[in-house]
């Protein structure tokens, strides 16, 4: 803590000092010490502007950025043209705005969950966070929430703009908030669900390589790979219980929790509505996909170097 | 939760504390370990160790796997031993880790910085961890990068920084947050003769001016020698020697006499002018009594009309102590081999 010299200078009256001159030396600190919620707060901070690329270069930056202008644009865009011509623009429902947020927020996963873990592993900075008054668990949980933080302004803030778009475009925006204001429930639900849902199986695949161009490639691999696999397998089987295998596609999981959620139906030719699967699962399947990840990275994060 | 401030008094090397929630309980030994064992698969990193290390500068010695890393991830609590305890200014390090570790500062062996962040971010950081509230954190994140050498580079992106420059902000991201406490792991590897002068000046500074306690491991004995006051000598996971540098380094005679001419005649002169003198190869040891030991020797080379060669205070280094050590494990080694 720098405070200034109190003697005057030699030579210097002390009217003629308008600045100061600070010591700089080390002293020791008998400040407030704000003990591990202030050390994980300061984490999650910390790694949201490192997933944002902050005080990076700026390539750090471009794929941040990308993606913020691919989950915003398309719904400004719309309440801009609605705007403008009115009904005859058409509508953006919920359910088509969080299937295209779905696969914005896969990639968003892919980039920015890498960039929470591996570094701290790859360049071994985590002895440094260990051996200070903070748990595994402590850091863990800062960087969940990091990435969830994240994930939930890609997941919230366009369904909620749209909402406030929808509310002023009205005939009669007071009638429109009262009568819809469900629909904000209802976008944290969705919007809390999926940014955990995508968030906890980027953490779990960054948990295990320290290469984050690696984690990023299994993670987009792995979602199309599994997805192609379940669909397949519901095309290609025709028993009864083939419809299950739809909860292994991330894609049709989004849809079906919005189209529960909301109350919108989904379209007839959509494998998800041919499953007619009861909405509770695919928040089981959220529940079961979160917790499982969870428990797999603490355990991996848990053990000791 | 804001934690009240410490109200420290700090003495070189020591605490008191008159909080009774942040007091750290009175101990005599900075560390004690009893019976501290770890081992990764087959493979034995500590057998058994139980060392009390007092408050001092105090230098962990060994060869590369004798142990030291080890020691220093179990003390603070980043590894889990097999068996055995240990605690850290009095706090054990199984059950009260994080209470511990407010109070302590590492500097790891290896790279373990960011190189995508400055070293004002991450000093800073790294001081929040510590519980410094941010505008805190950044001003002594300043100060201590600057008393550790790092001054306008600090705004810099560490993958620009050198080796040297590299172990600076290791060592001020140990002590930002005001340890009573730094551990020090092979601080001075990779660097220059001039930068490795630097760091160990840098390092009896912490220790001397602004009095934290340091336990600096090294396989370097020059480096020990150079900065503390106290060794702890590891071999294969066990304590092979410690105590105060002083006593460690002090030699078997106190006078060493060197002439040219009857060596066995001068030591029998010498003892027969009540002196304890023994030779030891082309040497003349003597029991140091006070000055008047060298009066003796003076006369006596004046009066036997020998040429004195040299006479001084027998001291050995760090390393004579070291290779001692080690000569007389391989021989007891060989014995027992013989033995058997």
């Amino acid at each position: 803590m720098s405070t200034p010299i109190d003697r005057p200078l030699a030579g210097s009256s002390p009217n003629q000092s308008e600045a100061e001159i600070y010591d700089r030396g080390y002293r020791h600190y008998d400040g407030p010490r704000e003990g591990r919620r202030h050390a994980i707060q300061a984490l999650i901070i910390y790694s949201i502007k490192r997933g944002l690329g902050i005080k990076k270069r700026w390539t750090a930056k471009i794929i941040p950025i990308l993606i913020y202008a691919f989950a915003f644009f398309p719904v400004l865009i719309i309440i801009g043209i609605r705007a403008f011509v009115g009904d005859a623009a058409g509508s953006l429902s919920y359910l088509s705005l969080y299937g295209a947020i779905s696969i914005i927020m896969v990639v968003f996963a892919a980039a920015t969950a890498p960039e929470m873990l591996c570094d701290d592993r790859r360049q071994k900075v985590l002895p440094l966070y260990f051996s200070r008054a903070i748990s595994r668990g402590d850091y863990l949980l800062a960087k969940i929430s990091g990435l969830g933080i994240l994930m939930g302004t890609v997941a919230l803030l366009p369904a909620f703009i749209l909402f406030l778009g929808s509310t002023f475009l009205a005939k009669s925006p007071v009638t429109y908030f009262f009568d819809h204001i469900a629909d904000l429930l209802r976008i944290v639900a969705v919007g809390t669900l999926l940014a955990f849902l995508f968030a906890s199986i980027g953490l779990l695949i960054a948990g295990f390589t320290e290469r984050k161009s690696i984690a990023a490639a299994v993670y987009i691999g792995a979602v199309l790979l599994v997805a192609g696999f379940a669909n397949a397998l519901f095309n290609a089987i025709n028993a009864g219980w083939h419809r299950y295998f739809i909860l292994a596609d991330v894609s049709a999981v989004s849809d079906g929790l919005t189209s529960w959620i909301f109350g919108i139906p989904l379209s007839q030719d959509s494998m998800t509505a041919q499953a007619n699967l009861n909405g509770a699962w695919y928040l089981v399947t959220v529940a079961v996909v979160v917790v499982a990840c969870a428990a797999v990275m603490f355990r991996q994060y848990l053990r000791e170097e | 939760m804001v934690v009240t401030p410490r109200s420290t008094t700090r003495t070189r090397g020591s605490i008191e504390r008159e909080d009774a929630v942040t007091a750290t309980p009175s101990s005599e030994w900075m560390v004690e370990s009893t019976n501290l064992r770890k081992s990764y698969g087959k493979v034995i990193a500590l057998e058994g160790l139980s060392v009390q290390i007092p408050r001092a500068a105090v230098g962990l010695l060994g060869a590369n796997g004798a142990g030291k890393s080890t020691l220093i991830k179990l003390l603070l609590g980043l590894q889990t031993p097999v068996s055995g305890d240990a605690s850290v200014l009095g706090f054990n390090v199984r059950t009260e880790p994080l209470r511990m570790r407010e109070h302590v500062g590492y500097m790891p062996e290896s790279d373990s910085l960011p190189l995508d962040v400055t070293a004002a971010d991450f000093v800073g950081h790294m001081a929040e961890i510590s519980g410094l509230p941010t505008r805190e954190a950044r001003l002594r994140a300043a100060e201590t990068l600057y008393q550790c050498g790092v001054d306008e580079e600090r705004y810099r992106l560490m993958r620009e920084f050198s080796t040297g420059m590299k172990q600076r902000v290791k060592l001020a991201q140990a002590i930002v947050h005001d340890p009573d406490l730094v551990f020090l792991d092979e601080p001075t590897n990779g660097m220059d003769p001039a930068g490795r002068d630097d760091m160990l000046r840098l390092i009896g500074r912490i220790h001397n001016d602004l009095g934290i306690t340091v336990i600096l491991s090294s396989h370097l004995l020059e480096d020990v020698e150079l900065v503390c006051d106290y060794v702890v000598m590891l071999e294969h996971g066990r304590l092979a020697m410690t105590g105060p540098l002083t006593s460690l380094v002090q030699g078997e005679g106190d006078v060493v006499v060197q002439i040219d001419g009857d060596i066995d005649r001068f030591v029998g002169e010498l003892q027969a002018r009540g002196l304890d003198a023994r030779r030891r190869d082309r040497d003349i040891l003597l029991a140091y009594h006070d000055e008047s030991v060298f009066d003796v020797v003076r006369d006596l080379s004046i009066d036997q009309d020998v040429l004195l060669r040299g006479l001084r205070r027998d001291t050995r280094t760090l390393e004579d102590v070291y290779l001692q050590r080690m000569s007389e494990q391989t021989e007891n080694e060989a014995a027992n081999v013989h033995a058997d």
